[in-house]
């Protein structure tokens, strides 16, 4: 079967713009989770988890044409998955009249927020004593378009409109998504199956309201420090910490890139996502699957490393016998940014192949021995040879039975 | 390319919950619309009609498959899985991963029921009294409070898990939102895991119970809702001059899907239908008013992917919502590819005695399309006694009895969704 390659990237996280500056952090040990920017909107302080929010979070909404007209359907996800829409198609290069058309977007971004949450409280007390039924009170007071903004494929929509991207547009999340790589593998089939030539997806990160993080927190506790020794896979790990990211990628055959010309990141060789009755089965059979149609060994381990207990042991208990060599993970130093999380970690691994160096996990100081001998790479990065090698990506969602695994090449 | 049928088929609807009593529902132009008395929604300027599951359904479905792991979506959803694995006389032996496409509609972080939101508003309004509107101040509140997360408020589900449990195999799934043309993208993406080779065996699933204050309260602020206010029964009419809107229901659709091969060698011959090709595309010129161009486009697509001319499809399931746009655009398109013939070609509109179930329509559509390949019966469309000159397409208000090898089903949605779908009379048809 054709390589299916990468050819355009766009991302934002708390690092900035681009993979570039969160490399660069990992290799110098330098996190962000609490960190106020300049400009930026207030954290919470009350908070009792820490977060690496993003760096320029006020994402300007595009000028001209039709795009003031529907600003108002568009909420931060929108704002967050265009910019980095315009970012990816930038470097890959817009689609004509002709091309439109076979060219398709992928949202990995899911109703993980509401939209109504933050008036939720006032209304409640409103509907105490307002005379009005309560449909007719919501009718009245819910801000106009509401509904629309917290659909996740209308957001699709608005990063076709910025890419010209026409011919189909879905989103793909929640249970069968993976941290993102659930519908990088649903992009892949499309274009395997020759319907599309290419296709955009863009997973977003964003802040959840309170009742959301209440809740994970009951599932599993969410990491309440940010300091060295509480990182993924350390001995003193004591949850996942929060983080926001927005990033796209664009992916298409080898022989249509190389039609138009286009400059190839990398080479994804393949894509699992796999849904079983635990999130370790599940990883197993996505990373078998992943593995064996990728046809090659993997130089390094890009892990999911979620930082809690329990899934790292899982991940770590699952992929460990499958692969060897040196294994990094990004969460230590921008956080968990979930539905974004795995397809930030295959930017990542595909910009690490090109400079051929591993960064350290973030916050990692002392790995677990009860992970088994994983050669975590920790405190510097290490080197490999630029240009060339591949790498297996995992994800795993431990609320919904469901993991990913890709593999990505130069 | 590998021949891909529909052997197993399982519904809940407003009028019907098993495949049978919702043929027989269509076939007898049985409404499932009433007046929805569950909330006051005298004051809203429209949407005051729903197409909900019976109450004695209801208890009969909750007996069986709730439990505190449900939610009403996940209990609708496995009760319609159930009926469509039997259906397809699963047995088990499944010896590779399954494919899994479905699309559930979110009710909102509060519940499917207009109850699950006057207490979504109470505890809401309780909360804010105690600490106000910070989320610092929120989540301490929250963590003291011993209620555990309302199962829907996170708009995950433990379907896919259960579903793997039952089949014995891992799944290859894929939760989709297109909005309404969300169950036709799932049984796509099915389809094309199976045409693929990546999986032999998959199962559809979409549903939606949704009918609660705040929905009708939006797509009442969007003036999408009928505004009759007569016999409720008559409120969803496509393609009649006095439609006003459409009418939003609760409903379950399940499909089994495999290669005919796969089918064949655990001993199921017959089938309900072949899938034929699919045209999909995005409309960016407007977030949810639907096109002529892009409706044409993607049927002719559809025709052209399954190897068909317009004159080779004997009927029409068509979207017809019952709005004013997508009747009038739907039908312009039908007029640009069909041209002459449409004086000829019989459509069905199901949603005329369901509503809109969002992606459910497309999956129980679906089973209406198969079944019509299978008995050669066409379904009327009872409310449209007053037909708009504007659509000029021809109902019935009678079943039309006629040999029917290929149907076209239409699907559309907002955010500029678009999806057709060509279905083949299977050599052997399930009676």
């Amino acid at each position: 079967m054709e390589h299916i390659v990468l050819t355009g990237v766009g991302m934002m996280s708390a690092a900035g713009t681009g993979a570039g500056p969160v490399l660069d952090a990992m290799a110098s040990g330098t996190h962000f989770f609490n960190v106020e920017h300049p400009g930026k909107r207030s954290l919470h302080p009350r908070f009792p988890w820490p977060e690496a929010s993003l760096k320029e979070p006020n994402v300007p909404w595009p000028e001209g044409g039709a795009w003031p007209d529907i600003k108002k359907y568009a909420n931060d996800s929108a704002h967050q998955a265009v910019a980095v829409g315009r970012m990816a198609i930038a470097q890959s290069g817009m689609a004509d009249e002709a091309s439109a058309i076979r060219c398709g977007a992928v949202m990995a971004s899911g109703n993980r927020s509401d939209e109504l949450a933050p008036l939720m409280g006032r209304l409640g007390l409103l509907a105490q004593t307002d005379p009005r039924p309560l449909a007719k009170l919501l009718f009245d007071e819910v801000p106009d378009y509401s509904y629309l903004r917290g659909i996740p494929c209308q957001i699709g929509q608005f990063v076709c409109l910025a890419t010209g991207f026409r011919g189909s547009n879905v989103a793909h999340y929640g249970e069968a998504g993976a941290s993102g790589l659930g519908a990088l593998s649903f992009a892949k089939r499309m274009l395997e199956h020759e319907e599309l030539d290419r296709v955009i997806v863009v997973g977003v990160g964003i802040p959840l309201p309170p009742q959301m993080l209440v809740a994970l927190d009951r599932h599993n506790p969410l990491g309440t420090e940010a300091i060295p020794g509480r990182g993924p896979f350390d001995v003193g790990r004591a949850g996942t910490l929060l983080g926001h990211a927005a990033v796209a990628l664009i992916i298409e055959r080898e022989s249509v890139a190389r039609a138009r010309g286009a400059a190839t990141l990398g080479t994804l060789l393949s894509c699992e996502s796999i849904n079983a009755t635990s999130s370790p089965a599940a990883l197993a059979v996505a990373t078998q699957r992943a593995l064996e149609f990728a046809g090659r060994t993997p130089q390094f381990w890009w892990a999911h490393g979620a930082g809690s207990v329990s899934a790292d042991l899982a991940e770590c208990q699952t992929v460990a016998p499958l692969v060897r060599g040196p294994t990094t993970g990004t969460k230590g130093t921008i956080g968990n940014t979930g539905e974004a999380a795995g397809l930030v970690d295959v930017v990542l691994a595909a910009e690490a192949l090109r400079r051929g160096q591993i960064p350290p996990v973030g916050l990692l100081q002392k790995p677990d021995p009860a992970l088994g001998d994983i050669d975590f790479v920790v405190g510097k990065p290490r080197a490999v040879p630029p240009g060339r090698g591949t790498a297996l990506v995992t994800a795993l969602d431990s609320r919904a039975e469901c993991a990913g695994a890709a593999v990505i090449g130069m | 390319m590998k021949k891909i049928v529909i052997t197993g088929m399982g519904v809940v609807t407003a009028i019907g919950d098993s495949v049978e009593s919702f043929w027989e529902s269509n076939l007898k132009g049985k409404s499932g619309l009433r007046l929805e008395d569950r909330m006051d929604l005298s004051a809203l300027p429209c949407g005051w009609v729903a197409g909900v599951v019976p109450e004695e359904i209801k208890s009969v479905i909750k007996a069986r498959w709730g439990n505190s792991n449900h939610a009403w979506g996940d209990i609708l959803m496995h009760a319609a899985l159930d009926q469509a694995l039997t259906d397809a006389k699963f047995a088990g032996g499944l010896k590779r991963p399954a494919g899994l496409a479905w699309a559930r509609v979110w009710p909102g972080p509060s519940g499917s029921f207009p109850q699950d939101y006057v207490d979504h508003m109470r505890e809401s309004g309780e909360r804010h009294k105690a600490v106000g509107d910070q989320p610092g101040d929120i989540v301490s509140y929250l963590r003291q409070k011993p209620k555990p997360e309302s199962l829907e408020s996170s708009d995950l589900s433990a379907f896919p898990t259960e579903l793997s449990e039952k089949l014995g195999v891992p799944l290859i799934a894929s939760k989709l939102d297109a909005t309404c043309s969300g169950g036709l993208r799932s049984l796509v993406e099915a389809t094309r895991l199976l045409r693929m080779g990546v999986v032999d065996f998959a199962v559809v699933s979409a549903v939606v119970s949704r009918s609660n204050h705040y929905t009708l309260s939006q797509y009442a602020q969007l003036m999408a809702l009928s505004r009759w206010k007569n016999p409720p029964q008559q409120a969803s009419m496509p393609f009649d001059k006095r439609r006003t809107g459409m009418v939003i229901n609760e409903s379950s659709g399940a499909l089994v899907l495999e290669t005919e091969e796969h089918a064949r060698a655990r001993g199921v011959r017959e089938s309900y239908a072949e899938v034929g090709g699919w045209g999909l595309a995005v409309d960016t010129v407007h977030l949810t008013a639907p096109r002529v161009e892009m409706v044409e486009r993607v049927i002719r697509t559809a025709l052209e992917q399954s190897k068909l001319t317009p004159d080779d499809i004997d009927t029409v399931n068509a979207h017809g919502t019952s709005t004013r746009l997508n009747d009038v655009t739907e039908s312009k398109a039908l007029h640009r590819v069909f041209g002459e013939r449409m004086k000829t070609l019989d459509v069905c509109a199901v949603k005329s005695l369901t509503g809109h179930g969002s992606a459910a329509s497309g999956i129980l559509e679906t089973v209406i399309s198969a079944l019509t390949l299978c008995r050669g019966v066409i379904p009327p469309v009872v409310t449209c006694t007053q037909p708009d000159p504007e659509c000029n397409v021809k109902t019935s208000l009678t079943p039309v009895r006629r040999p029917v090898n290929a149907v076209l089903k239409n699907s559309f949605g907002f955010g500029g969704q678009y999806a057709s779908i060509v279905f083949k009379r299977p050599e052997m048809a399930r009676a």
